[in-house]
């Protein structure tokens, strides 16, 4: 049953990635004010939601786990690094589709407001964790550092989220999570706003997969190595 | 006195208590100084712009300070120049005549809240002198063609 789901993980997220392109640049009407440029609201949001929120969140849960009570569990030390690789990747995602929506909208790449900032610091920790894991050998410190440092670098994520409300921003407020509740987007356009969430959340499920197998691998590649390296060495010192 | 076996396994070291607890105090310490600085608005510099109200607020003050102007361009106010644009942003309490000298954005019109960079030729000038225009769009999405998206309560949006 478990096997079966995670096969179908990858047709899944091909089929409903393929069905937002579809729904996001046939069907729906462009913007009233926008016009086709409108269109880049069912990429750029979704993948902000999985850098910022999912993957982000599941390296700083996982940490969390890791550390509190002491489990020190060798499976939430792989799904944190697996998590933060992921959103590494998607956090550079979001603030390119940002700026090539920027360009043409705010007339500029890049501006220097807190959101913009703030997610590119966060795209720095998501790095600076990863380049931290490579500066430890032994896998119990390492694991406990990169925790400590996923839990510090997590207060942006807050940040980031009410960066539009707390500061003026060139960037726009919330679309979908308003203060008020009012959705500001209408009839398909939300429809096809929300499955291209839906699409992003199992693309990253997808990818976090594979890069928590590919951990694992690694794992026992090296284990398998020290094995033979030990066998080897105990065949030398034989007569 | 037996013999311990050299085999069997040692109980861990005790677990290092202190670095825990400094851990834990850089940790409260690093929250403590975000919601510090959080709450005394000190970062209240990380604003982007300021509005036209502000900067008509802080008129005295500002000089001929660069600034980012924030407001909407006032309907019928738009007068195309060789180099960019002369209109008039307007704020919920006044309004500020814009000389500006750049490309405007492609989204750029009446009723479009732009962010101006730029500043008063002097202390007490009156128009402001824009260098650039950063077109602040809103969240809103509201289909293009009228017909294609229908309300709950029937009107067509």
């Amino acid at each position: 049953m478990h096997r079966t789901l995670a096969r179908l993980l990858g047709p899944a997220t091909l089929a409903l990635l393929a069905l937002t392109v579809w729904l996001g640049l046939v069907v729906t009407p462009p913007d009233r004010v926008q016009g086709n440029l409108a269109r880049l609201v069912y990429v750029h949001p979704a993948v902000a939601w999985v850098a910022l929120y999912l993957s982000f969140g599941t390296a700083t849960i996982a940490s969390a786990l890791y550390l509190w009570r002491r489990t020190r569990s060798v499976t939430l030390d792989r799904v944190a690094v697996s998590a933060m690789e992921v959103s590494l990747v998607f956090i550079v995602l979001t603030l390119v589709t940002g700026s090539i929506w920027g360009r043409p909208t705010w007339g500029v790449w890049w501006a220097w407001d807190a959101r913009l900032t703030s997610t590119a610091i966060l795209g720095v920790l998501a790095a600076g964790y990863l380049a931290l894991r490579r500066a430890n050998d032994d896998p119990q410190r390492r694991a406990t550092r990169s925790a400590v440092f996923a839990l510090v670098a997590a207060i942006n994520v807050p940040i980031i989220h009410f960066s539009v409300l707390w500061w003026k921003t060139l960037h726009q407020g919330a679309t979908v999570f308003t203060a008020n509740h009012t959705l500001k987007i209408h009839g398909l356009m939300a429809w096809t706003l929300l499955l291209s969430f839906v699409a992003f959340s199992l693309a990253y499920l997808w990818l976090l997969r594979a890069r928590y197998r590919l951990e694992v691998a690694r794992a026992r590649r090296e284990s398998d190595d020290l094995t033979a390296a030990l066998a080897a060495r105990v065949l030398e010192g034989r007569p | 006195m037996s013999v311990a076996d050299p085999l069997a396994p040692v109980a861990p070291p005790p677990a290092p208590d202190r670095s825990r607890r400094r851990t834990l105090v850089v940790l409260v310490v690093l929250a403590g100084l975000i919601v510090l600085l959080l709450s005394q608005g000190l970062l209240s510099n990380l604003n982007y712009f300021e509005t036209v109200d502000q900067v008509l607020a802080s008129r005295a003050s500002l000089g001929s300070h660069e600034v980012r102007l924030e407001g909407l361009v006032a309907p019928h106010s738009i007068e195309r120049t060789a180099l960019g644009a002369n209109f008039v942003v307007t704020g919920s309490r006044g309004s500020i005549p814009v000389h500006e000298s750049g490309a405007p954005p492609e989204l750029f019109g009446p009723n479009i809240p732009v962010v101006v960079v730029g500043h008063f030729a002097s202390a007490t000038a009156r128009v402001f002198t824009g260098t650039q225009i950063l077109v602040k769009h809103t969240a809103q999405y509201i289909a293009a063609h009228p017909s294609r998206v229908r309300a709950p309560n029937g009107s067509v949006r």
